[in-house]
């Protein structure tokens, strides 16, 4: 441990601010409160603040963030944006920096996200004990009050010295450039220090009433009380402050602008929240957390159990910021928890959820840029659906595996998750059934052969055609649940001697609205597949000689052995409770029925929340899903 | 292609809405590269019926802004409410709650008889409206968004979450903590929480959101020193068509 | 001589609409009007019961163009009737936002609505091709003007930064730095804008007629914040007796009211600025008005436009002294989100304050507890309309020897030549044939 006095520090500052080459950050007075922001002197920083209005970890993901900037005329680029420039930030309490411990682990899960490394890795981090504690700050209850790593250079202050840790050789080298009479601690201030962090522990002034490690299961005998959650929600604004001032919040959306040439523009991604009305809305209309009860619950899964049961940690550090900024005062976990806890009667016995596997591994970095492709075939195929046959411009095969989508771009207009539907069989291009809905939809239906689109992808997991390979299978597909399915379908066809007895039951609404005519007509001719569709009905002056009547009618007309069959099924979310029923009233195991869902995609990699259903990600862990691990998960179906 | 025709058009305001788009400055040489202005009467001599995109500003106030305002719809392929007082009502329905006769002899005496007037409202409670520019004034760079987004054949993203959102981003001392207060809670984002930017609190000019938790915030300016009457008060300011129509 | 049928509805080119309505019989002009048909507003019945701190946000929306003079005019009002008095430095402030006002309306006036008449075009657009380094300029000009207003009151329409008692925030040192050295780079702008205005003041028409001018006036300078009331018939008053000048009276055709004083009507505005205060011009300001031998008194209400052009030439001068005086003194910071503390009481004050089309009043009365109780506005425009209507009733017959379109060509430039901001009190035009 080092020591230094202030005055040397405040040169220490000075000199650092003085070097162009870093960006030096600090507390600062805002109003009368405080916030990290530029330092153009020494004397502007507040060490001896309470908590920042917003975490440090908007350096480190933005508010606002230019993923690539695009420019049509004269041939597509796409450029990421620039290096980041080194900088120091001064003054990170120990709950931030164990936040951004777990934002580390969150952005490096699966795929590497590299605009938040870029910035990390060129950051240096001079942490500061506690020295005031905000009323709502309950950071001592989540282990993160004070703490042994994460920084760069922790320091404590002592009076009219602070003493400063190293925490790494980036630290080291800092201080020793830019720091004069630096010398080491004596024992006495080793033992002011210790000092100085217990009496952090008394500084609290909320009173957590049970262990934390209770929490997640707490939370799981509490999901489905909805009077509770209706009672604590009640006066909810939708406003989002909790979450936007969480250090630990990441979800975010993605959006398209362009200048008024609308041939440049650029995707950016911002900060979003999952309290606020629209975040798990679809293209549909449809919003699968419509309600606030449904939504206030969600927050506090996603940080108590979600994370815990992939993480093995609570997503809270404490700070309080979330409870100071609640102006209906609802947001205090302390309270939520509490109540919770004289509710569900739980005690010490029954309890602590037992730590989790974890099992983080990265598999490279995310792209958030798109590659080039050309439409090189258009089909009308009803009034609402078109299908696009498309080809990556630098003729690299796509290389998806059946039941996988693409996020596909207009540019100028924004970015849309479509399934695939064409077979992998076929490498030279690939097939997406768009049927017209939103702004992205819209547009692609207007484009034409030859005209570009971007894509990214494949995403999401694919079904598990080895698995699927000599079984017997049943393909349910309602609507545009076709789509998807096909590309397993074609597949299956494809190599149809490595599977069993092959059925497809197909509905619609109408004749008119059935995609794939040709195809499906073809199959009837097919002896080694049992094809039966239906319409709900047929209008005048159509022509329709298959059944007549939602799809599940067309079940009992297939005959199977449950435990031989393994039934797939994609369509309207209503669709899933019938089919299913009908299938487990013919004795078919959970485990033996696949469902491909549907939710709002953004990244397509699990990171900027809006697909997630509880503790799963549609884009990662699905859309393909054993029932068998989705059947306890309520907000799924 | 021919590039689209605008026209603009004013009804009960005070015209910043179009002001703004004057303030585009150099941005208005970009923007005539993408349509051609056919009507906007505070700037031009010429005139003309054949627009595909009319941007109407101001409230309608009397029972004869009615048929002029059918006819501009009759006209547009697209009708566009530019500001707070045709997308909501704007300020001009605090008179609405007051009884109308007063109002107008408190400003005309006894020759109010010829002055005919009615609940001032927003365009949308006469004709469809297919776009909304929100704001008193709305922003330049909104304004440029739905322009591009209608020329780009998208709907335009206007928020639907309240300005709380962007004060946070902005990282603002809510209004509450410096002893004031504030509507930001209920109000449509998109304005970048420009007023509490500036130093003060958000007024509602943009309106209420889709589904405001009303009763949770009129409670939120009771137990931070509102009267029941003022803090009932704060949201006539701009809501009062939308709350009458709630 | 001609028979003429002129009804002109919808005046373009200026704020807000009137009509034009002039009918000649053989060689009689048998009727000339100029009519205010537009939606009433009726703010002064709005803001009663509301409170003294939300008066300058409701009144700023009177007008989106002289939004920041009607809300400095608001906040005149109330801290006059509860004794609130703002600090020298406030006062700096506040003058140079007025003077941003007056820059930007008047080099649009100017640029957009008065040049394509003097260039016999319509409207600016096709300038944007034919003469595109003055569009330029000017662009350049009100994109200035606007910036200044956006850094003293945080924007041009509906400014936030203006709260009773002072600014929410105010710039730093360093940014009215900035400021002023781009105002200085403005100047070579404009001279250009003077030059192409001089080159083009021949088809100003030469008419005149004498009429009473009433406006601010001070010992100190060339009043625009502060002052007291003059006219050029009676002399001056005190700011609190503006109702024994303004007398406002309803007139059938007119949701707007009218005025008159001495004589049946009276012309505030630029012009009447110029003609009461040019003694505090600087030299460097005169020489520009000496370009046109422009000098007061000046009856020819054309050159009204040529007066707004003399006073952006001062304003410009007066922002880089003003900002030069408040280097010396040091810029006295603030505390973010300042709200100033105000003592509410009981009382009646009036606010007045030049705006670019003239001189503009909010009287309001407040009860103990800062509700208001009482207002009235008189907006520049309702001071002018009269005038109006007696100048177009005396320009008529000396052109009745000109074509219908001379005619009417020259009845809306002299409309636009008063700049009206007619939506301050009503707009929209109906068509009349006789």
């Amino acid at each position: 441990m080092n020591l230094i006095s202030k005055d040397d520090f405040n040169d220490f500052v000075n000199a650092l601010i003085k070097d162009e080459s870093w960006n030096v950050i600090g507390v600062k007075a805002k109003g009368s409160k405080f916030a990290f922001g530029p330092l153009e002197s020494a004397s502007e920083l507040r060490l001896d603040y309470d908590v920042t209005l917003l975490p440090p970890k908007k350096y480190f993901f933005p508010q606002r963030e230019t993923l690539f900037t695009y420019n049509l005329a004269g041939g597509f680029s796409a450029k990421n944006p620039a290096e980041a420039k080194p900088t120091v930030i001064i003054g990170v309490h120990p709950y931030d920096i164990v936040a951004l411990f777990h934002m580390d682990e969150i952005f490096r899960e699966t795929k590497s996200d590299p605009y938040y490394f870029k910035k990390r890795e060129s950051s240096i981090i001079i942490g500061i004990n506690i020295q005031k504690m905000s009323k709502w700050n309950f950071s001592t209850y989540m282990g993160a009050a004070t703490v042994d790593y994460g920084y760069d250079l922790m320091l404590t202050d002592l009076g009219n010295r602070y003493s400063i840790s190293v925490g790494s050789k980036k630290g080291g080298d800092l201080l020793a450039k830019y720091a004069k009479n630096v010398t080491g601690a004596l024992a006495r201030d080793i033992q002011l220090v210790g000092q100085k962090k217990r009496e952090i522990f008394n500084m609290a002034q909320q009173k957590l009433e049970f262990p934390p490690e209770l929490i997640p299961e707490m939370l799981k005998k509490t999901y489905e009380e909805s009077g509770f959650w209706e009672e604590h929600s009640e006066k909810c604004l939708a406003c989002g402050s909790c979450v936007l001032v969480c250090p630990t919040c990441y979800c975010f959306d993605v959006k398209e602008e362009t200048d008024l040439s609308l041939e440049q523009g650029e995707r950016i991604r911002t900060w979003d929240g999952c309290l606020l009305e629209d975040f798990a809305k679809v293209a549909s209309g449809e919003n699968f957390r419509a309600t606030r009860p449904t939504r206030y619950r969600h927050r506090y899964f996603k940080k108590g159990k979600y994370l815990f049961d992939k993480f093995g940690f609570i997503s809270c550090v404490g700070c309080g910021r979330c409870s100071s900024n609640c102006l209906p005062e609802i947001a205090n976990p302390v309270n939520l928890f509490n109540d919770m806890y004289r509710e569900t009667n739980i005690t010490g016995t029954q309890m602590a959820a037992t730590t989790p596997e974890v099992n983080i591994h990265t598999e490279g970095n995310i792209d958030y840029v798109p590659k080039l492709a050309t439409i090189v075939k258009k089909v009308t195929m009803t009034a609402n659906e078109t299908l696009f046959e498309i080809r990556l411009d630098d003729n690299a095969e796509l290389g998806h595996k059946p039941g996988q989508f693409v996020e596909v771009s207009v540019f100028g207009i924004g970015e849309a998750p479509i399934s695939l539907s064409s077979s992998p069989t076929n490498k030279t291009s690939f097939e997406i059934c768009v049927r017209k809905l939103g702004n992205v939809t819209t547009k692609l239906h207007m484009l034409q052969v030859g005209d570009k689109v971007g894509i990214r992808g494949p995403f999401g997991n694919g079904f598990d055609v080895n698995f699927l390979k000599g079984k017997n299978l049943l393909f349910v597909a309602g609507g545009l649940g076709i789509a998807p399915l096909r590309s397993l379908f074609n597949y299956v066809l494809d190599n149809r001697k490595q599977f069993g007895h092959v059925s497809l039951l197909y509905g619609c609404k109408e004749p008119r609205e059935l995609l794939f005519g040709e195809e499906m007509e073809a199959l009837v001719q097919r002896p080694d597949v049992e094809y039966r569709a239906a319409v709900n009905w047929c209008p005048d002056g159509e022509a329709w000689t298959g059944s007549i009547g939602v799809i599940t009618t067309l079940i009992p007309q297939v005959s199977f052995d449950p435990q031989d069959i393994y039934a797939i099924i994609c369509g309207p979310p209503v669709m899933y409770k019938y089919v299913i029923g009908d299938l487990k009233a013919r004795n078919v195991p959970d485990d033996h029925i696949i469902v491909s869902l549907e939710r709002r995609m953004k990244c397509g990699v699990g990171k900027c929340g809006h697909c997630q259903i509880n503790q799963i990600y549609v884009c990662k862990d699905g859309p393909v899903f054993n029932y068998s691990k989705i059947r306890g998960i309520p907000e799924a179906l | 292609m021919q590039k689209p025709r605008v026209a603009f058009f004013d009804f009960a305001g005070c015209e910043g809405d179009q002001l703004q788009v004057a303030n585009l400055e150099e941005d208005i040489l970009a923007l005539l590269g993408q349509v051609d202005v056919v009507s906007f009467r505070e700037v031009m001599k010429e005139q003309s019926d054949q627009y595909d995109i009319a941007f109407v500003e101001g409230s309608c106030t009397r029972l004869l802004d009615e048929e002029r305002l059918k006819q501009i719809r009759k006209n547009a392929k697209i009708v566009v409410a530019l500001g707070s007082c045709a997308a909501i009502g704007g300020i001009n329905c605090i008179r609405n709650y007051k009884d109308l006769e007063e109002v107008r002899r408190t400003v005309y005496g006894d020759q109010a008889k010829l002055f005919d007037t009615y609940a001032a409202r927003p365009i949308d409670a006469v004709v469809k409206v297919d776009a909304y520019v929100y704001g008193c004034p709305i922003t330049k760079e909104e304004f440029l968004q739905v322009v591009k987004s209608l020329l780009l054949g998208k709907k335009p993203d206007i928020p639907t979450y309240p300005v709380c959102v962007e004060c946070k981003k902005n990282e603002n001392v809510c209004a509450f903590e410096r002893g004031q207060n504030c509507v930001g809670p209920v109000t449509r984002a998109g304005c970048n929480s420009c007023c509490v930017n500036e130093g003060t609190i958000c007024w509602g000019c943009r309106g209420l959101v889709d589904n405001p938790n009303e009763n949770s915030h009129k409670e939120v300016l009771i137990k931070y020193g509102l009267t029941v009457d003022d803090a009932i008060g704060k949201f006539k300011l701009y809501f009062g068509w939308q709350e009458a129509k709630r | 001589m001609n028979d003429m049928n002129i009804d002109i509805h919808h005046v373009t080119r200026v704020e807000g609409h009137g009509n034009i309505y002039v009918n000649v019989k053989k060689g009689i002009v048998e009727k000339c009007e100029w009519q205010v048909p537009e939606a009433p507003r009726f703010f002064e019945a709005m803001v009663l019961g509301r409170q003294w701190n939300e008066l300058h946000h409701v009144t700023s929306r009177i007008c989106g163009i002289c939004s920041i003079g009607h809300t400095l005019a608001s906040l005149k009002a109330t801290e006059a009737a509860m004794g609130i008095t703002i600090s020298d430095q406030d006062l700096k402030l506040r003058k140079l936002a007025l003077h941003g006002e007056n820059m930007q309306s008047h080099v649009l006036h100017l640029g957009f609505l008065v040049l394509p008449d003097l260039l016999g075009v319509g409207s600016v657009i096709p300038l944007a091709s034919s003469n595109p380094q003055e569009v330029k300029t000017l662009l350049r000009l009100h994109r200035l003007a606007n910036e200044m207003s956006n850094l003293l009151c945080g924007r041009t329409t509906h400014p936030q930064r203006l709260i009773p008692g002072g600014f929410s925030k105010i710039p730093s040192m360093k940014e009215l730095v900035t400021l002023r050295k781009k105002l200085q780079a403005a100047i070579p702008d404009l001279q250009a804008v003077a030059k192409l205005v001089k080159a083009l003041a021949g088809k100003l028409p030469n008419f005149t007629r004498e009429t009473e001018y009433i406006a601010l006036t001070s010992p100190d300078e060339y009043a625009l914040y502060d002052g007291q009331l003059a006219s050029t018939d009676t002399g001056k008053a005190p700011v609190n007796e503006y109702l024994s000048f303004t007398n406002e009276y309803v007139v059938p055709r007119s949701t707007a009211k009218w005025t008159k004083h001495n004589r049946e009507s009276y012309m505030v505005g630029a012009l009447a600025r110029f003609n009461l205060n040019y003694d505090k011009f600087s030299p460097w300001t005169k020489q520009v008005a000496d370009m046109f031998g422009f000098k007061p008194v000046c009856y020819n209400p054309f050159m009204n436009s040529v007066a707004q052009l003399v006073e952006t030439v001062h304003s410009v001068e007066d922002c880089i002294k003003i900002i030069g005086e408040l280097e010396n003194d040091g810029l006295k910071t603030q505390p973010d989100y300042f709200k100033p503390e105000i003592k509410v009481k009981a009382g009646r004050g009036v606010g007045a304050v030049e705006v670019p089309r003239g001189i503009l009043f909010h009287d309001y009365t407040y009860n103990s507890k800062g509700v208001c109780t009482k207002a009235n506005c008189v907006i520049p425009t309702n001071q002018n309309h009269a005038n109006i209507d007696l100048d177009m009733k005396a320009l008529v017959p000396t052109l009745l020897n000109k074509s219908q379109k001379e005619v009417e060509l020259a009845c809306e430039m002299l409309v636009r030549a008063y700049d009206p901001c007619i939506s301050c009190s009503t707009h929209y035009a109906t068509v009349h044939f006789v």
